[in-house]
């Protein structure tokens, strides 16, 4: 009996006899269960292991007598703390205790995908066909008919049929072990006792997720005596809930659960992060004064799968490499392909202030829309570049730009990789701007694709033909 | 081997832990139990009678009894009488003093490690705030997708197992925010990553955390609303983030970063902030924070941490604790909230703020995370026309940093509040401004909704109109 407080200090500050009395009413299945729960857990050695998650319901307060580590989950929830628990604990031995409107209501969800889950846990289920904390309503797992305080006239088909939850979950890949018990006689109190314990001893070898739901008896919201009640679970709720092991897999369940302490070496981290130790290359002299001003701004914009975002992330790149300030922003449609893709970049001497671009000083423009809805846009003396593969008519365009039309499709195409316009796209907004040289571009390039070094060559062609492509202005 | 039914212990009761239930009375295949006839004066219910002269010591009428301390086996030697007439006993003297008592949990301190030199690197704001989390030694994340803030979560998902952590997608963002809970209950630094509708959804969770006192890092990447909205920027979960943190008396640190290096620093204080106030706290970024890139340095060091002494660890030294936001008794609710209240107010020690061009102003604008930087940029424009123009940026959302405005107050003509929210953080200042017995200058509001968020242009333009409530 060690695994009981030895005075229930929690139950009333341990007043009286709430020192060594439950809060369970007369009869009420709860005890019975506790203490077979403290048995095996005694049984197994694992008190010093052993988190308990009490839900919400009547066992809300199992923590006011098992001396073990607690813990009290929100409503439903508990299977889920538990899952924090061994998570963050893989060797402590995780017991969710649960009743049917915790359970099998409005945890259904948390249940479900733990079970599935499958690391090992314990899930204790207690099925007594009704709520008790609330005062005897409905419960999931009330009966036909049965009359409660939230269906007066029993339980009729608006209202759905008693759910199974241990078929349920026995029929879920993640568990190993569910069994449904009994506790109205003696010979159902000592199954029951027999598989919690096993359900304990999968989770300590490391088997996996076990599952008790165990038929109780709540004598005072059945309106029965406990005699009665026992009667009652055996012949109306079994015949519902049929008892017995309904999935075991424990024995050709080989021990799994192996989880390593978390990594706290600095270099493993940077080193996944992909921190560089070396100083990037720097090859411009200075920042590119001939925008005249400190904030240069740029929108990219085309259809997703252009490659306007990665273009963008390498200008930037570029940018913060030569020891500036840089940002992009990217804007999407909802679609993961083909939705409108835009970004927006701002590098900035010092600080980049605002990181919007609602009036870029260059646009590089990958289809007609794009083109014409940000044409517009771009300021006085601004440049704007636009893929002549796309568009054949670039329509009109504001006076006092600056405009090239590079085929970026075209020599993408010919390059045998249309997805490289993107890189055509850079090396043209080089060759147009004269932003920075282009060895800071390849430097960047050849950053980003340290790990992928065959690629290096296709994107430095891509790269210089389309800083050759860029030929007199169009406008 | 069977031990002989005269040396097997025998049933012990206590009448005042017998509630009456009578399950033992068929549980006894010697019938040596029976309905009692007098009330207990003690408790006011009827216990059984025992006459145990037939009792063979089969225990199954202990197996039937509900209550811990009602029937129980006598344990130790067996009575020398064996026909079993049983005293009633003090419970100690017959089991002894319990043998494993738990003992009292020390806290194991966190360590700071230091950091090689890294070269600054280009990172989009969610990836920086996940880096910032794993510094701060973050190795568990628990979080569900939802658009703009997933990418924290893929990064966390791709790097966290390499390092022995978890990430886990759980089934909802209730799931997630309950995993921390857990996690979190044990004692580790743990976090996730969610948008607004997500947030909503949280809320259940971190009402509970902050009653609990768990710490947590919770990073809402704000997008458009009400309800499915859009996924882009806004900032109208202040409200929730400073006054509705779920039911009851809650509050959380909420920090607003405004760059992706500030997603970063400010990620890795939450951390910091969380345990020492066993506290959740927000990251309130928005959209654009969440996906822009720009450049990121790294701290010098990155930290190990420790275990509280309040975790429950799954360990002998932690197994007398309890995570728990119930206090039956009023007094105790009482005395639990006066102590969150005090805490709360020991919070406001954190507040943080940023300022530009301040110096001087007799305009000054105040705005948070991306809309801060428009204003920045706006600031220097109305400089160029000659208006004494100045931003102050809110680090904390909550608490307000009041003691940094008030003493710009007295040179400020006007405040130019600008939000990508219907005046959430106006109401903050509003509030923070009336708690302090300061008067309110007039307010130029600058607002955008639905995911757009206040251009630079529009910001000039609303000073230059001039015109405030």
């Amino acid at each position: 009996m060690s695994v009981f407080y030895e005075k229930f200090d929690r139950h009333s500050h341990g007043e009286g006899l709430k020192g060594h009395s439950t809060h369970y009413c007369p009869g009420c299945g709860h005890g019975i269960v506790h203490r077979e729960l403290a048995e095996s857990i005694e049984a197994l050695g694992i008190q010093d292991r052993t988190v308990l998650v009490s839900p919400v319901g009547c066992s809300v307060f199992a923590y006011y007598y098992f001396d073990v580590g607690n813990t009290q989950a929100p409503h439903g929830r508990a299977p889920v703390v538990g899952l924090g628990h061994k998570l963050a604990n893989p060797e402590s031995i995780v017991i969710s205790y649960q009743g049917d409107g915790d359970l099998a209501s409005i945890g259904l969800a948390e249940t479900i995908a733990t079970a599935q889950m499958g690391l090992p846990i314990t899930v204790i289920f207690i099925n007594n066909a009704i709520y008790g904390m609330t005062g005897g309503q409905l419960a999931p797992t009330s009966l036909m008919g049965q009359k409660t305080a939230t269906s007066p006239d029993g339980r009729n088909q608006n209202m759905g049929s008693p759910i199974r939850m241990a078929e349920l979950i026995a029929q879920l890949d993640g568990p190993v072990y569910v069994e449904r018990v009994a506790l109205f006689d003696p010979k159902q109190r000592i199954k029951a006792r027999k598989a919690i314990e096993k359900a304990l001893r999968i989770q300590k070898e490391g088997r996996g997720y076990a599952f008790v739901e165990v038929l109780a008896e709540c004598p005072t919201h059945l309106k029965k005596s406990p005699e009665d009640t026992e009667k009652w679970v055996k012949e109306c709720m079994t015949p519902i809930f049929p008892l017995g092991v309904l999935k075991d897999k424990s024995a050709e369940t080989e021990p799994w659960w192996d989880r390593k302490a978390p990594s706290f070496a600095p270099e493993k981290v940077l080193g996944l992060m992909g921190v560089d130790t070396e100083p990037a290359e720097r090859h411009a002299k200075g920042f590119p004064d001939h925008f005249k001003c400190v904030d240069i701004s740029f929108k990219l914009a085309g259809s997703g799968g252009d490659g306007a975002q990665t273009a963008a992330l390498l200008l930037a790149r570029t940018a913060i490499d030569e020891g500036f300030d840089a940002t992009h922003i990217p804007s999407y449609g909802p679609e993961s392909r083909g939705g409108t893709s835009y970004a927006d970049v701002h590098l900035a001497k010092d600080e980049v202030l605002n990181p919007a671009a609602p009036d870029p000083h260059v646009l590089l423009a990958f289809n007609a829309p794009s083109l014409t809805k940000f044409a517009p846009q771009v300021r006085e003396g601004g440049v704007i570049i636009y893929d002549s593969t796309i568009i054949t008519d670039p329509g009109v365009l504001p006076a006092g730009r600056t405009v090239y039309g590079v085929p970026f499709t075209g020599i993408a195409t010919q390059l045998q990789r249309p997805m490289v316009k993107n890189i055509v796209a850079l090396g043209a907004l080089q060759a147009a701007t004269h932003l920075f040289p282009a060895e800071s571009f390849m430097a960047t390039l050849r950053t980003v694709l340290k790990d992928k070094a065959a690629l290096l060559p296709l994107n430095e062609a891509a790269f210089a033909a389309g800083q050759n492509a860029v030929g007199s202005p169009v406008s | 081997m069977a031990i002989p039914a005269s040396q097997r212990p025998k049933p012990f009761l206590e009448p005042e832990y017998c509630k009456g239930c009578l399950r033992c009375i068929d549980a006894c295949p010697k019938e040596c139990i029976t309905e009692g006839d007098a009330i207990n004066a003690a408790t006011g219910l009827v216990p059984v009678n025992l006459n145990l002269d037939n009792c063979n010591g089969c225990q199954l009428c202990v197996q039937a009894c509900p209550e811990p301390y009602g029937l129980r086996p006598q344990a130790g030697p067996v009575a020398t009488d064996a026909h079993g007439d049983f005293d009633l006993e003090d419970p100690k003297n017959l089991f002894g003093a319990k043998e494993t008592g738990a003992p009292v949990a020390k806290a194991q301190p966190s360590e700071e490690i230091p950091l090689p030199l890294g070269q600054p690197m280009v990172l989009k704001g969610t990836y920086a705030s996940a880096l910032g989390a794993l510094l701060a030694g973050c190795r568990h994340v628990f979080g569900y997708p939802i658009t703009p803030s997933t990418e924290g979560a893929e990064l966390m998902a791709k790097v966290l197992p390499k390092l022995d952590g978890a990430f886990v997608q759980a089934v909802s963002e209730v799931a997630a925010i309950n995993m921390m809970y857990g996690c979190s209950g044990a004692g580790l630094p743990c976090m996730t990553f969610t948008s607004s509708p997500g947030f909503s959804l949280m809320l259940e969770g971190i009402s509970y955390m902050i009653g609990a006192e768990l710490p947590g890092v919770i990073v809402n990447v704000m997008r458009g609303g009400p309800g499915l909205g859009n996924i882009a920027p806004e900032q109208a979960d202040l409200k929730l983030m400073t006054r509705g943190l779920g039911h009851g008396n809650t509050h959380a640190i909420v920090l607003a970063p405004a760059t992706p290096q500030e997603m970063l620093d400010l990620s890795r204080k939450a951390f910091e902030l969380s345990f020492k106030y066993r506290n959740p706290v927000i990251i309130a970024a928005d959209g654009y924070l969440g996906q822009m890139t720009g450049v990121v340095k790294l701290p010098a060091t990155m930290t190990k941490p420790g275990l509280p002494e309040w975790a429950v660890w799954g360990d002998r030294e932690h197994r007398g604790n309890l995570i728990c936001s119930i206090f039956l008794s009023e007094p105790d609710l009482e005395a639990h909230n006066v102590k969150l209240l005090a805490k709360y107010d020991a919070m406001k020690a954190e507040a943080m703020f940023d300022t530009y061009r301040t110096g001087d102003a007799d305009v000054l604008l105040v705005a948070c995370n991306t809309p801060a930087r428009m204003a920045k940029g706006a600031v220097e424009d109305l400089r160029a026309q000659g208006i004494k123009a100045g931003l102050f940026r809110p680090i904390t959302i909550w608490p307000f940093p009041i003691e940094g405005l008030k003493p710009l107050l007295p040179q400020v003509k006007r405040l130019v509040m600008v939000e990508a929210s219907p005046g959430q953080l106006e109401d903050e200042l509003r509030l923070a401004l009336s708690h302090a017995g300061l008067a309110c200058p007039p307010i130029t509001p600058v607002q955008r909704y639905g995911g757009i968020l206040p251009q630079q242009t529009e910001i000039v333009a609303a000073v230059l109109k001039g015109g405030a409530r």
